[in-house]
């Protein structure tokens, strides 16, 4: 199969990448990865707890197998997201990061300025970005042209579940990107997920709707196989909805024999 | 800080970790691996800030802590 | 982007033959999709043979994709010709330098009051056009002439021999703000051919200069093919992938399309050209091109003639040119100076604007768009 996502200089078979918050445990979450197919997994930092040493989650995933994409969730602004990316790359060596600024603690809605100040700091710095942003294709474009590997736009807000509200901006976004597109974020049927696909973008990022799923494991099963029929389906060249024009006064009468 | 009791000195010194303040009754451990051993956290999944400069794990044994310091201690979690 | 400095590379080959076995269904698939998005398979199909029996419903979903974004209006501008000396020369020009035209070069003074008539007729939208004549009509020219006529205008366009990056900069910043390059043609060997001598052979050279124009900052970019010197299918195709790499990379600027057919110029041979285009063809084009581009401009000169350009607006076009003189000098009273190709359409602006109205559109000689742009 050569039909590759590449971002950066990487390149990965599955076009769908899974969030690793919101699960029961750290076993159903590494089932689910498995299941799902997916190369990436998106992890976040937080404070250790000092009174209560948990588990530590990032033992449950295989290094080798999947890249690692911290995230900058909890930041509210530029300064926050660069110095929680400097703390992942501390900790990893990867130089990747999902670049997440979301001030707003209801909706977890993205910073557009802060983001993108963040991500022109970032990128300087050596670092791969992929920012999460909301469907906006004027902010795409300039990340794009600040240098970020993706751009990666939300479906509907974090954990709504509503799937495609923001179809229409993704449509554009899609159109004019010259980078993967990622739609993340408020995916929640595997249906919603194969309809990103569908529309052209080049991947998704699901989280929340695997997670609280009944059977996560299943769940992600799930998701793999409605990306790849999205993705196929695209490729496929889609038949169409008919909008064929009705034929009032004829236009062109006055070409006939010429 | 340095009290003197009946005749005793005790050594009290308070570190700031992951923002609460925390007294060391005989003083602050002398590095970062000492403070995660006394707090019985893994080393090898942590990251470490000191008064906001990132410490690479390799350097915890030779990084000395001093009384007063800001020490932020992060690992991954799960997110989206 | 297929189209490489090397010319149309090895997936353009295959071009001709894709055209050939676009079948009924292709076309009616192009057709289903949303209107104004571009993919090559799409336009493929649309500017295919297999297309020309549903030309019907093309120019009814051009034009009503038109409205849809243009409104009803129609944009008119005034071409300025500065100067007929060109060190080109191009096969199919009037003003190559081999041609005996007569030739003439406006003083600032002289282009100024040229540009006073046209204003009179009720132009706001000039373009000023030039030959290949740098040492007399120059950056500096250009410039000043510009300044002088930022006051009658509120748009002003060159096409020009090409320019330096910083040249165009130089330009935006004395109050231009689009620049029309034409690219003539994308076939690399018939570029070679018609273009034997002069800075303008240099196909590589031409094929970037959109790229300059856009990094300086320039507004409006106004591509195109002279057409009838190749196939006007795998023509269209280039142009549409060379917009869309454009617009892509360069999202702030506009692109505009233009369509110069070839036409009877003074010492150039007609019949030795063996693509010429028929109505159909051009009507076909025309549609095919805002099915795909639903925010391009489309802009037709007054080569075409009258009675096509009045059916034309109907199909997706959004600029027209009126009234032109294509000879320097040419709206003063009393000057013989050779026109760079024969006008076909020889109606007065007013009587081309009573036409628009006619049809149902506005004509629109000031875009109040420009007036709030740079602050000179």
């Amino acid at each position: 199969m050569t039909d590759k996502l590449v971002i950066a200089d990487r390149e990965f078979q599955s076009r769908l990448l899974v969030g690793t918050g919101k699960f029961a445990s750290c076993e159903i979450m590494a089932e689910a990865i498995e299941k799902s197919g997916t190369e990436v997994v998106t992890v976040a930092l937080r404070r250790v707890d000092i009174e209560n040493e948990n588990d530590d989650m990032l033992a449950a995933i295989d290094r080798d197998k999947y890249l690692l994409l911290p995230n900058t969730s909890g930041a509210r602004d530029a300064e926050e997201a660069v110095r929680l990316s400097k703390l992942a790359r501390a900790a990893t060596g990867i130089n990747w990061v999902k670049l997440e600024v979301t001030p707003d603690p209801y909706y977890l809605l993205p910073d557009p300025v802060e983001t993108l100040k963040a991500a022109e700091i970032l990128v300087q710095d050596g670092f791969v970005v992929l920012p999460y942003i909301n469907a906006d294709p004027i902010l795409a474009k300039k990340l794009e042209d600040a240098g970020t590997a993706t751009v990666m736009p939300l479906a509907s807000p974090i954990g709504s579940n509503q799937g495609l509200q923001t179809r229409a901006a993704l449509e554009i976004i899609i159109e004019q990107a010259n980078v993967p597109v990622v739609v993340d974020a408020g995916l929640g049927l595997p249906s919603h997920a194969a309809e990103a696909m569908e529309i052209g973008a080049d991947a998704v990022l699901v989280n929340t709707a695997i997670a609280a799923a009944a059977d996560p494991a299943e769940m992600a099963v799930a998701f793999k196989l409605a990306v790849e029929a999205g993705r196929t389906a695209r490729l496929s060249g889609p038949g169409a909805v008919s909008r064929r024009a009705s034929a009032s006064s004829p236009l062109t009468g006055f070409l006939r024999n010429k | 800080m340095l009290f003197l009791f009946f005749g005793g000195v005790i050594k009290v010194e308070v570190l700031n970790i992951n923002g609460a303040e925390r007294q060391f009754a005989d003083g602050v451990p002398a590095t970062i691996a000492d403070l995660l051993n006394h707090l019985g956290i893994k080393a090898a999944t942590v990251v470490a800030e000191i008064d906001g400069t990132i410490v690479h794990r390799d350097k915890f044994a030779k990084t000395n802590l001093r009384h007063g310091q800001s020490i932020e201690l992060v690992r991954f979690a799960g997110g989206g | 982007m297929i189209i490489t400095e090397k010319g149309l590379d090895q997936h353009t080959q295959h071009w001709p033959s894709r055209l050939d076995n676009v079948t009924a269904g292709d076309v009616e698939r192009a057709l289903s999709r949303p209107a104004g998005t571009y993919s090559l398979e799409k336009l493929l199909a649309l500017v295919s043979p297999a297309a020309e029996e549903y030309l019907e419903e093309m120019a009814q979903q051009a034009r009503q994709l038109t409205i849809q974004r243009f409104g009803r209006t129609i944009r008119l501008y005034a071409p300025l010709y500065l100067s007929s000396y060109c060190i080109n020369s191009c096969r199919y020009c009037g003003f190559n330098k081999d041609s005996k035209s007569e030739r003439k070069r406006l003083t600032i003074d002289q282009a100024a009051a040229e540009a006073e008539i046209i204003a009179g007729e009720g132009f706001r939208d000039i373009l000023l056009v030039t030959s290949e004549d740098k040492e007399h009509v120059g950056v500096d020219y250009l410039a000043e002439l510009a300044g002088r006529l930022r006051g009658s205008f509120s748009s002003i366009s060159i096409e020009v021999y090409q320019m330096s990056e910083s040249e165009y900069a130089k330009l935006f910043a004395a109050g231009i703000e689009g620049v029309t390059l034409y690219q003539e043609t994308y076939d690399r060997p018939a570029y070679d051919y018609y273009h034997p001598a002069g800075p303008k052979s240099d196909y590589e050279n031409r094929l970037a200069g959109p790229d300059s124009i856009a990094a300086a900052g320039m507004r409006e970019i106004g591509l195109g093919a002279l057409l009838g010197l190749t196939d006007w299918c795998i023509e269209t195709l280039a142009l549409a992938e060379h917009a869309h790499y454009l617009m892509k990379r360069y999202w702030q600027s506009h692109v505009s399309f233009s369509f110069p057919r070839l036409r009877p110029a003074r010492d150039v041979e007609r019949s030795s050209f063996k693509h010429l285009l028929t109505d159909k063809n051009l009507a076909q084009m025309i549609t095919a091109l805002r099915l795909c581009f639903a925010d391009a401009g489309l802009v037709l000169s007054t080569r075409e003639g009258a009675d096509l350009r009045n059916h034309l607006i109907n199909l997706g076009i959004t600029r027209l040119s009126a009234g032109s003189k294509t000879n320097p000098g040419g709206y003063s009273a009393g000057c013989d100076s050779t026109e760079q190709f024969a006008v076909d359409d020889n109606r007065s602006p007013a009587q081309v604007a009573a036409m628009i109205r006619e049809q149902g559109f506005e004509p629109v000689w000031k875009d109040w768009d420009s007036a709030f742009g740079i602050d000179h």
